[in-house]
């Protein structure tokens, strides 16, 4: 278990991480969500022991201290790149014997995973020479070839078309299940949603909210409806039943005041519009990470 | 200590293998050469010809001596240096044989010639016209000769002995020897000049080829975001270190294949055998100062967003290394003043103040020692700040880190 206990780094007047704790588990992943400039990075950094926090502790497995378990963490960053130049195992297994393993065991290792996601032929290469999405592989294997037991995934999708986000989506998963405590940051909310079990959001240096996903969305409150529609859609605009509503081609999701029943709402608006669909549905992550946000944001102004 | 030298084998198998350091090896030796080579051939072509000179001689008294002066004056190939010509003619005026003197000089027909006159006051009036400026060995030479043809006209006139008159025109010449603890061997000025020179430019040309490539991976690895992953996997000590070990493993490659070059033509005209004097205490302070100015890039190549900023750094420091080539005329002259002992002592220009006081100057074994202990410690004080830069450094991607806070880095404990 990775434990961060009220982590606090400032730089100058700046207070980038303001006093946040949180704890991730192994075997579960863990979504680190928030805004542009939130404090996300900082944290991740703390965590790899690229800079050190003004005051706070970071604790994993019976309170030993990261500060000496440099071949335990694997990390792949937001903004990614390689040396060109390179030949894509050498460079494997130069990152690799930086977290102490050995040469033939990380070349063995590098072309198992090259094989397994559909690049063993490039092994050659340069790094050049290769796609987009072909380097964004390279780089994940330089992540978890080592077998670590913290990976720190930093947007790990982005950039990757749909069949390559499933597949990295899959490995992820399967890492999860070897045990592995897992931080995801990412903005694609629809993914945390489906990866993550556990999440921490967090907005200018502060926690906004933490927990089980299933809690969370639990503890977010409010009627959460989803209708389907034929026609225009000014009848939820005028609807003062309405708190918010977000409206896309053919349906809308709806968040109703606490004074009228879902079954009372579709029969005050069945004369108004042709209903094609309604369901009761729970609060999407993107809606509570909008909401949150915004409030948080509102109060700190 | 098993991630530095992982760091310094790949820093070192990745750079050689560039077309920079191909360039650099090849490259420099080739320019040293030119160097040494080009005075040479140009003096040697100009000496393999005997130049004519014409001599319009109004007072009819200089022409006879001044050849006979010049006579002993001969070619590798034994031909005499100098064929003089006498432009007089008895049945022309002056202005004529000026001009057809000067046809004669545009036409190539002649390198040059002598006006002779003398002035109302019964001074004599000596002008060398030609279409090119004459070279410092001829001038001196003219000027000697007919010097002497004026003193030994006076002695003539003085009535003095023909035997002392020859005696006179003897003029002795000496060797210069410089007396270093071993033995003495002798040595010039000019031979001194370049070696001095060629020894710095090869320590300066180490320093930014291998400069450039450090600033250059260090950029690419921030531009990347590679650094975060690096100092994820180790302590930003033992990268720094294994950077550094990597670039002197390189450095020190690139010397030897040079030392190669330079056996193969030692005993040469090209690299005589007086080059390698002191090559041990050369090799020291190569080495030294190639690991200090490597430190110094290493902690400053952090900090640089751009590549416009890393050619601006690179270029300010080998301004400050090739400040002895600037300082070697009076420092030749005068290597104990106290201008040249500050920067004697000043870790940045010690390097190569000590490469030219080696071969222009006899050092003492306390100024060694005093000198090597300077930049032994000089090394590890630049590391450490530099470790200390290159951690805040590195985490700057688009601005260079502020002075105040480069300050409080490197002041905090």
């Amino acid at each position: 278990m990775l434990e961060i206990q009220k982590l606090y780094k400032k730089y100058g007047s700046l207070v980038a991480v303001d006093g946040i704790s949180f704890q991730a588990n192994q075997g579960k992943i863990f979504g680190l969500l928030g805004p542009n400039g939130a404090g996300k990075t900082t944290t991740m950094r703390m965590i790899l022991n690229i800079i050190k926090p003004t005051s706070g502790e970071i604790l994993f497995d019976n309170n030993k201290s990261l500060n000496d378990l440099y071949n335990l963490v694997g990390y792949l960053p937001e903004e990614r790149g390689l040396y060109r130049n390179s030949d894509v195992i050498d460079l494997i297994v130069y990152l690799a014997s930086l977290k102490g393993m050995k040469k033939k065991e990380a070349k063995n290792q590098a072309l198992n995973w090259l094989d397994r996601l559909g690049i063993k032929h490039l092994a050659n290469h340069k790094i050049s020479e290769l796609s987009k999405g072909n380097q964004q592989k390279v780089q994940f294997i330089t992540a978890v070839i080592h077998n670590p037991i913290i990976l720190i995934l930093d947007e790990p999708f982005t950039g990757l078309d749909p069949i390559n986000q499933q597949e990295i989506k899959n490995l992820i998963l399967e890492l999860a299940a070897l045990n592995k405590v897992l931080i995801l940051s990412t903005h694609q909310m629809d993914i945390a949603e489906k990866l993550c079990s556990e999440i921490f959001l967090i907005n200018k240096g502060k926690e906004v909210c933490s927990g089980e996903l299933s809690e969370i969305k639990k503890n977010f409150g409010g009627q959460h409806i989803k209708i389907g529609f034929e026609g225009g859609s000014n009848f939820i605009k005028d609807d003062k039943n309405i708190l918010q509503y977000e409206i896309f081609s053919n349906y809308a999701e709806l968040q109703l005041n606490s004074l009228i029943k879902p079954s009372d709402f579709l029969k005050s608006i069945i004369d108004k519009t042709t209903i094609t669909h309604f369901s009761i549905i729970e609060p999407s992550l993107n809606k509570i990470f909008i909401d949150l946000v915004n409030k948080t944001s509102e109060k700190i102004l | 200590m098993k991630k530095i030298f992982e760091v310094a084998r790949w820093e070192y198998v990745e750079k050689i293998r560039t077309k920079t350091f191909l360039f650099s090896v090849i490259i420099t030796p080739i320019i040293i050469i030119l160097y040494a080579i080009l005075p040479t051939l140009f003096v040697e072509e100009q000496s393999d010809s005997t130049k004519i000179i014409g001599v319009l001689d109004s007072t009819n008294v200089i022409f006879h001596d001044f050849n006979k002066e010049l006579s002993s004056y001969t070619l590798n190939n034994h031909q005499p240096a100098y064929l003089l010509l006498d432009l007089k003619k008895n049945n022309q005026s002056l202005s004529n044989m000026i001009s057809e003197a000067d046809d004669k000089v545009k036409s190539n027909k002649i390198y040059g010639y002598f006006l002779i006159s003398k002035l109302p006051n019964n001074i004599l009036s000596i002008d060398f016209r030609s279409k090119n400026i004459l070279d410092a060995k001829d001038k001196i030479r003219f000027e000697i000769a007919i010097n002497n043809l004026r003193w030994q006209q006076q002695l003539r006139l003085k009535n003095i002995n023909p035997s002392t008159i020859d005696f006179s025109k003897n003029n002795i010449s000496f060797i210069e020897t410089q007396i270093n603890n071993n033995s003495g061997s002798p040595s010039d000025f000019i031979s001194v000049f370049y070696r001095s020179i060629i020894y710095i430019i090869l320590l300066t040309m180490l320093i930014i080829s291998s400069g450039q490539m450090l600033v250059r991976s260090l950029l690419e690895e921030k531009s990347n975001r590679l650094i975060e992953i690096l100092i994820s996997s180790c302590k930003a000590e033992e990268l720094l270190s294994g950077k550094i070990i990597g670039l002197s493993a390189l450095a020190l490659t690139q010397m030897l294949l040079w030392i190669f070059i330079g056996i193969v033509l030692l005993g040469t005209n090209v690299i005589p055998i007086t080059s390698f004097h002191n090559i041990i205490e050369i090799i020291v302070y190569f080495i030294l100062g190639f690991l200090f100015y490597s430190s110094l890039l290493v902690g400053i190549g952090s900090i640089v967003s751009t590549e416009q900023e890393a050619q601006q750094i690179t270029n300010y420091l080998s301004m400050i290394l090739i400040i002895p080539i600037v300082i070697i005329l009076p420092a030749m002259q005068n290597p104990d003043s106290i201008f040249m002992t500050v920067l004697t002592y000043f870790p940045l220009t010690l390097p190569s103040v000590m490469i030219l006081k080696l071969n222009i100057t006899n050092i003492s074994n306390f100024e060694f020692l005093t000198t090597v202990l300077i930049m032994f410690f000089s090394i590890l004080v630049i590391i450490k700040i530099s470790t200390k830069i290159f951690m805040i450094g590195i985490l700057y991607y688009d601005k260079m880190p502020g002075f105040k806070e480069l300050k409080s880095r490197i002041f905090s404990k």
